[in-house]
């Protein structure tokens, strides 16, 4: 291997990294904020592809039906859970409203935008729209009445959630692969190196995310109060933070970041109904190697899963699965003999 | 609350016995398909699912009972679809599978149970436990050949493979080594493998297109077969690119885009029969096969393995009548009776070819029916 | 209702002599899948919801035991009976080792790391030249008995069948044991397991070996029925589908695992065939239902499908039958007077905060000495530094003549010292009586392998009859069939006194023994630790009410801040003005 071969793989494994370093940043925040381990994020990583690529063809995105049986099944909840509290209509009512209004308001605009072919950029957005939605939705149907059960109860939820989305997702999408087009053909040398535009726009919008979560979680008020809600539960609701309030915030964030990562990783390679699941275990070794905790630790653990696998497949390239999720033992054990073991009841 | 779980009970007990006696509905002829709809090989076994739905209801005067099963690519469903039609289903007739793997483990099932097997892949078991297997496509030695034959046309000697890490990938590299040393053809210089879930093939690229050879077969399915091949075209691969039957459909060039001009496709005839020479025996029944399926599924849809579809049907409407007159349907007599019939068939022209099953050969096709299409303009051109 | 004991011999008959009967092929198949299926749901019952460990790649240990017998039945011509050995020890060397590595993480890791090395091991089994890759081994040759093919499914459901019943009934039987207590008592968290001499690590090892071995057996009878085994079934979402299995049909229940493998596999078919019908498209849909069950589940009916149906089946209380066995041997009893515990200068700091300032005090056998002083002044702390809970930063802590510092707590125990908590660490599932028995884990010696073949009963019995023994001495002793989770706070921490005392302790710490309980039950508990003193028991305890520890002890040692105030007899202590102070705070 010569410097050339190397610079190359290198390259790419750590353009993959910053897709993985993305998804493990929503993991990280996920747990810390509600502890649940969401497996499921990959699926949003595949409807953001896979939306955009509907609407490349002119056609309304399954998402769009996938979003309107969630909203309703949200808004039945709280008229469920409402009444069973026996609150005054008019509580029950707005609810009801709330959980629908911007669902079916975002949907009847892609039903009306869709067979326009709008522009990329614009298509992009309406992607960000429709997916956003699906963190908060999911967190009310499957989580928010478990919100006080142990890590374990709500990995295993995730696992039934992960197990819906896609088996709905190929419902909605139909079992066929799909590719986006890139969003900046230009390519530019770098020495030995070719970067695509493409590639720059990863790079650009993963430090952009990364910035902007760090300015969100030090410098406003509302990620103030999530810290707050993850460091403990209790004493932030006694200060008035709700937690279901946070929670849902924080699902939303994730929605959102997985369905920028489909937008990413949409022109370089073809995505399935199925293909986010292991995109998203990927980010996840690399939020175990931070321990589920630190967000610098899971940009540097995502490039290093990216690098491994650019390289694991050069040198063995049926192996590279292997050697990606074997590497995780040796993280793991350095991270219970660092973390100090607690009780957990 | 005791009466609520005692009805519960009740009722789960219910289900419990009405889900082990399971549904069989007799009807005249029960056909079991088993294909896969989702997974990897999706891109088959779409496109077959889609040309039963256009099947006739009834043939030779009996009724079609057909049941499609998907099996996800995966041969352990394949194995349960295929007990499933066997024990409660009583089937008549199984197909199955389009993906090789399944279809194979499907095999031994089939044969315990003396029911024939028409497979829609390309299906190699071990010799002697074909007896009850018949292949609708062709094999890919008789792929390899054609493709051979214009690898050898065109000066290339050496041949960078990338394929699929599964049966469909390892049987095409076995196959067309085999046939490389029969024919002389070029040699295999350098092997990288992926799957279709991998998210960049940057690597394996790298790798092949470092060794520089004349050409590259990518052997991959569907819409998986354009990654690859943009790819090595990325890392700035200027020799030719093969690419097998299984990615012979619009999935290539609506994902490959640009990338995929200029590409060798190999094929059936089923796919082109406006391009066939007018005295080709499958030209007409290639037409139908088009227009058919092109009114239910749109202009330009076409695809190799939809044409197996059709060509099964062409094979019941020969084998059944006989089948009839040796037993009814359901019993063992008419089970045995279809595989006398499809082994005495004869020759039969098919759209993908001329099928022409015997005692000791359950493949059919000949060295003929395989043709090599250029991606031209972003539609398939005839190779000659 | 017939009695509990007699429904299993007759499921088992009714299950094997299904075959015989003329039933449809299709329902055998069926029962032959829910039969291996319940082999490896019990390895995650007793794994998951026994031992508290959750494991999503239990299918990678049937992969393991199919690939190992198919290999080399096919390519070797080995007899399947001895594959079945080397597949079994093949999934136990692997899970030594993955067990090895991940057991000592914490709570969520565990899973995490499952689902890795599951997706390890299925894509090491699927690239494999000699494993056939992605295709697998074909012709894996049928089973033979005693001569007999067991190819069809009627014959080789006999096996199944009858493995998976014994399979039940060795976990069953190990539930009950003295090695089920311990594994029972892990899910509680690794404390007071320590604290009673159990090696905590050791019996998860335990418990995940078990499970892999029972997925491994599955994975033998599964490559011999299938007669062709290929990596799919070995993935990951088949292994999330086996714990689906345990939690549906009730995680802590072994017919759960009987259960849960029944109502997901007819589900699975009939939806199979139901849901194209419904949808209008054919596809793998089952798995939205099987999602959305497992979260409804979760929230609706968390102990699964099994506690319906356990209504109709209630437990039998114990049947005592250890009267006039021999009992255990005891400890050697200390001299009095001798000098029992030798504190000296212990210290510990967490980061910044100095919880325990060079601390020392002294017990001599036959003593009862109080730790009293305001909330916060490091008297728990002191207390889980002598009993090898906590690690010491600095200081001495000789016990019987044996420096201790630094020995985990249970080989403290094993020397002779026991605990009670601070906040009840019990067992609830268990009766008082087992719990009790768990104290006595250090003086009995019954393994796995006997407690699965029944072979312990003697012991157990004696084991039994000490912990009445116990009961009674502080006055349980009607409530021993009781279940613990069942009991009030006080008759909970006087449990929790027999249970340390079933240890046969030359020392009892006791952590805040009357918290919450009434002036009755104080009075009878001072009484008992009176009668204990008398019996030649030396006790060290920390509490908060005065009243209880001054007309109780024989000395007194006061802390604050970390600090020992002041040290001396009771009336020595209530006439200090430094202690006054300390608690009442002084005139400024």
């Amino acid at each position: 291997m010569d410097f050339t071969i190397a610079s190359i793989l290198a390259l790419d494994g750590v353009t993959n990294g910053a897709v993985y370093a993305l998804l493990a940043l929503a993991t990280v925040l996920l747990f810390a904020v509600t502890r649940v381990i969401f497996i499921p994020q990959g699926e949003f990583v595949a409807f953001g592809a896979l939306t955009l690529a509907t609407l490349q063809l002119g056609q309304v995105p399954g998402t769009v039906w996938f979003l309107l049986v969630l909203a309703g099944l949200a808004a039945l909840a709280e008229a469920g859970e409402g009444l069973k509290a026996k609150h005054p209509p008019a509580r029950v009512a707005k609810a009801v409203v709330s959980a629908l209004a911007y669902p079916v308001a975002i949907s009847l605009l892609v039903i009306w935008a869709a067979p326009q072919q709008w522009p990329l950029l614009a298509q992009a957005g309406l992607t960000l729209a429709l997916v956003t939605p699906f963190g908060g939705l999911i967190y009310r149907l499957a989580y928010q009445s478990l919100a006080d059960a142990s890590v374990l109860v709500l990995l295993i939820v995730s696992v039934g959630v992960h197990f819906a989305l896609t088996g709905l997702g190929l419902y909605f999408f139909g079992a066929e692969g799909y590719r986006n087009p890139s969003f900046w053909d230009e390519r530019f040398n770098l020495g030995p190196l070719t970067l695509s535009g493409q590639t720059l726009i990863v790079f650009a919008v993963s430090i952009a995310l990364i910035v902007m979560l760090w300015l969100f979680f030090e410098r406003t008020l509302w990620g103030k109060a999530l810290r707050a809600t993850a460091v403990n539960r209790l004493g932030a609701r006694l200060m008035g933070i709700s937690s279901t309030s946070a929670g849902r915030l924080s699902f939303t964030m994730a929605a959102f970041i997985g369905a920028l990562s489909g937008l990413l990783i949409g022109p370089t390679t073809t995505v399935f109904y199925d293909s986010g699941f292991l995109i998203g275990l990927k980010g996840f070794v690399a939020a175990v190697f931070a321990g589920l905790a630190s967000y610098p630790l899971a940009l540097v653990g995502a490039l290093g899963v990216g690098l491994l696998e650019s390289f694991g497949s050069f040198w063995a390239s049926s192996f590279k699965e292997v050697i990606v999720f074997s590497a995780i033992l040796p993280v793991l054990l350095w991270r219970s003999l660092r973390d100090p073991h607690t009780e957990e009841h | 609350m005791q009466a609520r779980t005692h009805g519960f009970l009740k009722l789960a007990l219910v289900a419990t016995l009405a889900a082990l006696a399971g549904t069989s509905a007799r009807a005249d002829i029960t056909i079991g398909i088993s294909l896969p709809l989702t997974g990897p090989a999706s891109g088959l076994g779409i496109p077959v699912a889609n040309y039963i739905k256009l099947w006739p209801t009834s043939i030779a005067g009996e009724k079609l009972n057909v049941i499609v099963l998907d099996d996800a690519t995966d041969p352990t469903k394949g194995v349960n679809n295929a007990r499933r039609f066997v024990t409660e289903d009583k089937a008549d007739i199984v197909m199955g599978s389009a993906a090789t793997p399944v279809a194979i483990a499907m095999a031994p099932v089939m044969a315990e149970a003396k029911t024939v097997q028409f497979s829609f892949s390309p299906a190699v078991v071990s010799a002697g436990t074909d007896g009850w297997m018949f292949r609708l496509p062709q094999g890919n030695a008789v792929m390899a050949y054609a493709m051979i034959e214009h690898m050898k046309k065109q000066g290339v000697k050496t041949v960078g493979f990338l394929g699929y890490t599964d049966a469909y990938g390892e049987s095409w590299l076995k196959d067309f080594q085999d046939q490389a040393s029969l024919l002389n053809g070029p040699k295999v210089i350098a092997t990288e493998r992926f799957a279709r879930a991998d998210t960049s093939v940057t690597a394996q690229a790298l790798k092949l297109v470092s060794a520089n050879p004349d050409a590259m077969l990518i052997v991959a399915s569907g819409s998986g077969a354009a990654m690859p091949h943009k790819a090595v075209i990325e890392r700035g691969y200027k020799g030719k690119i093969y690419q097998t039957h299984a990615a012979a459909t619009r999935d290539l060039m609506r994902i490959g885009g640009k990338d995929v001009e200029g590409a060798f496709v190999v094929s059936g005839p089923a796919v082109i029969p406006e391009q066939l020479a007018a005295d080709h025996p499958s030209k007409a029944v290639a037409q139908d096969f088009v227009n058919k399926y092109e009114k239910a599924y749109g202009a330009g849809n076409r695809n190799q393995f939809a044409g197996h579809g059709y060509d099964a049907v062409i094979v019941l409407e020969k084998v059944i009548p006989v089948a009839l007159k040796a037993g009814k349907p359901g019993t063992p007599e008419f089970r045995a009776a279809i595989r006398t019939a499809a082994e005495n068939m004869g020759r039969t022209v098919v759209s993908h070819g001329v099928l022409n099953y015997t005692k000791t050969n359950h493949w059919g096709f000949t060295t003929e029916t395989g043709l090599v299409l250029k991606v031209v303009n972003g539609d398939w051109k005839i190779e000659q | 209702m017939l009695p509990r004991k007699f429904w299993l011999p007759l499921f088992a008959v009714a299950m094997l002599a299904v075959p015989l009967l003329p039933v449809p092929e299709f329902w055998i198949t069926q029962l032959n899948y829910i039969g291996l299926y319940s082999i490896v749901s019990l390895g995650l019952v007793l794994l998951t919801g026994v031992a508290g460990l959750t494991s999503f790649g239990q299918a990678a240990f049937v992969g393991v035991g199919a690939y190992t017998s198919a290999y080399l039945s096919v390519s070797l011509g080995v007899s399947p009976w001895i594959a079945l050995f080397v597949g079994l020890g093949l999934a136990v060397l692997v899970a030594l080792v993955l067990g090895a590595l991940t057991l000592r993480m914490s709570g969520h890791y565990l899973p995490l790391a499952t689902i890795c090395w599951g997706l390890a091991l299925y894509y090491t089994m699927s690239n494999m030249e000699f494993l056939g890759k992605y295709d697998g081994i074909l012709g894996v040759p049928a089973l033979t008995l005693f001569g007999n093919s067991l190819a069809s499914g009627r014959a080789i459901y006999g096996l199944i069948w009858v493995i998976a019943l014994a399979s039940a009934l060795g976990v069953t039987h190990l539930l009950d044991s003295r090695s089920g207590r311990a594994i029972r008592a892990l899910k509680s968290g690794s404390t007071m397991a320590e604290a009673m001499g159990i090696s905590t690590f050791r019996y998860k090892l335990t418990a995940f070996v078990l499970a892999a071995m029972l997925a491994s057996v599955s994975g033998w009878l599964f490559a011999h029925f299938q007669r062709t085994v290929n990596p799919s079934p070995f993935g990951l979402p088949k292994g999330i589908e086996f714990l689906f299995m345990a939690v549906l049909g009730g995680v802590g229940h072994v017919w759960g695992a009987f259960a849960g493998a029944a109502a997901v596999k007819l589900v699975e078919d009939e939806l199979q065939v139901l849901l194209p019908k419904l949808i209008g498209t054919s596809g793998n849909f089952e798995i939205i239902v099987f999602g959305l069950v497992l979260i409804l589940v979760l929230k609706y009916a968390p102990e699964g499908l099994w506690t319906f149906v356990q209504r109709w089946f209630p437990a039998p209380q114990r049947v005592k039958d250890w009267q006039g066995v021999a009992p255990l041997p005891t400890r050697d009893r200390p001299k009095p007077g001798e000098l029992l515990l030798d504190v000296k200068a212990v210290r510990k700091q967490f980061g910044g905060l100095l919880a325990v300032n060079d601390v020392s005090f002294a017990i001599h056998a036959g003593d009862i000495m109080g730790l009293i002083g305001p909330n916060g002044a490091g008297k728990s702390t002191t207390f889980n530094l002598v009993s090898g809970v906590l690690s010491l930063t600095a200081g001495e802590v000789v016990f019987r003549g044996r420096d201790v510092a630094g020995l985990p707590s249970r080989a403290i125990a094993r020397l002779g010292m026991s605990r009670t908590f601070q906040h009840v660490k019990m067992i609830p599932e268990m009766t008082v009586l087992e719990n009790v028995a768990l104290g006595g884990y250090l003086r009995t010696s019954a393994g796995v392998g006997k407690a699965m073949l029944r072979l312990d009963r003697d012991e157990e019995r004696r084991l039994f009859a000490e912990a009445e023994a116990q009961l009674a001495r502080i006055g349980m002793a009607g409530q021993m069939h009781e279940l613990a989770g069942n009991l009030a706070l006080g008759p909970q921490r006087l449990m929790e006194i027999a249970r340390a005392l079933c240890t046969d302790p030359s020392l009892l710490l006791l952590d805040e023994p009357a918290a919450g309980l009434r002036l009755k039950e104080k009075q009878a508990l001072a009484e008992v630790l009176r009668q204990l003193k008398a019996e030649g028991l030396s006790i060290l305890l920390v509490e908060h009410d005065m009243d209880f520890v001054m007309g109780l002890v024989d000395h007194i040692v006061v802390m604050e801040f970390g600090t020992k105030l002041i040290a001396g007899t009771p009336a020595e202590v209530q006439a200090s003005p430094v202690v006054r102070a300390a608690y009442l705070g002084t005139e400024h």
